[in-house]
């Protein structure tokens, strides 16, 4: 899968670690700010109230 | 490759790349939620503060849209916590304190009324604003500051694990507490142990007086 990803990247060895890098941030930078705030609530980690439910 | 073994290291890689995710996870929840909430919970409380510097309504008068005052617990060395209306995870994850107005409606000290001012914030993440819970014992101050008064609590019953349905820890009177009679109550709520949602932990104190804030807002000798 990787090795798939860095084959289809343009240009030489220094390109494709520079847009790789872009991928990795781009993709942290979407779990951290939609993903993460999404699941969190649906995770028993983070409830702190006594409730009826 | 043949086809099985393509299938083989596609299948490894996604798993290690769970595992990155899981990390993460654990990165957001225990760091830049922490983060957030601070920068929140800064602004919020600079908002009210200037608010009370500024502003000269009656004595007494609230603005339950932002916070209604400040919790000192000198022995969870968090310096203040802002106290804001509800517990929905909307409000607490701004890393404050919210006091509850359901299950079971809190009474606030600023009504002069008897009941019980019960509070929830988080353990971990975001804020953590009640992580040092376990270090309150009895007898430690807890201080609740608004705009004209310091209300001082002293913690007198510590239930370090209770059920989360438990809702009757927060009753006017909490028995559990080993009370029988109306008086001023305060309970601090948050989950336990620490990392999970598991149990709850519950401190709770009792109001020993009320100091008038001078104009230096001078705080208490029990915060000294």
């Amino acid at each position: 899968m990787y090795g798939w990803i860095w084959r289809h990247l343009p240009g030489n060895a220094w390109a494709k670690a520079l847009v790789s890098l872009l991928l990795v941030v781009a993709v942290v930078y979407v779990l951290f700010q939609y993903v993460f705030p999404w699941a969190e609530p649906l995770l028993p980690f983070n409830d702190v109230t006594v409730d009826n439910q | 490759m043949g086809r099985i073994a393509t299938a083989v290291s596609v299948f490894g890689e996604l798993l290690i790349t769970a595992g990155l995710v899981l990390g993460l996870f654990v990165v957001y929840s225990l760091w830049w939620t922490n983060v957030l909430a601070d920068r929140k919970a800064d602004q919020q409380g600079d908002k009210v503060r200037d608010t009370w510097a500024h502003e000269n309504r009656g004595p007494g008068a609230l603005d339950t849209g932002d916070g209604i005052g400040f919790l000192h617990v000198p022995a969870m060395k968090n310096g203040e916590v802002l106290v804001e209306k509800g517990t929905s995870s909307k409000i607490l994850n701004d890393g404050v304190a919210g006091y509850y107005t359901d299950p079971v409606k809190s009474a606030l000290p600023t009504s002069g009324k008897t009941g019980n001012f019960s509070l929830a914030a988080h353990r971990d993440g975001h804020g953590a604003q009640f992580h040092n819970i376990d270090k309150i014992k009895k007898g430690d101050p807890i201080v609740f500051e608004t705009k004209d008064k310091w209300y001082v609590y002293k913690a007198y019953a510590v239930l370090p694990e209770t059920s989360k349905y438990n809702v009757k820890v927060l009753s006017a009177i909490p028995k559990e507490s080993g009370k029988k009679k109306a008086g001023h109550y305060i309970t601090l709520t948050t989950c336990t142990p620490v990392f999970t949602s598991r149990y709850r932990y519950v401190v709770w104190g009792e109001l020993v007086r009320t100091e008038k804030v001078d104009s230096d807002r001078t705080p208490p000798k029990e915060l000294g």
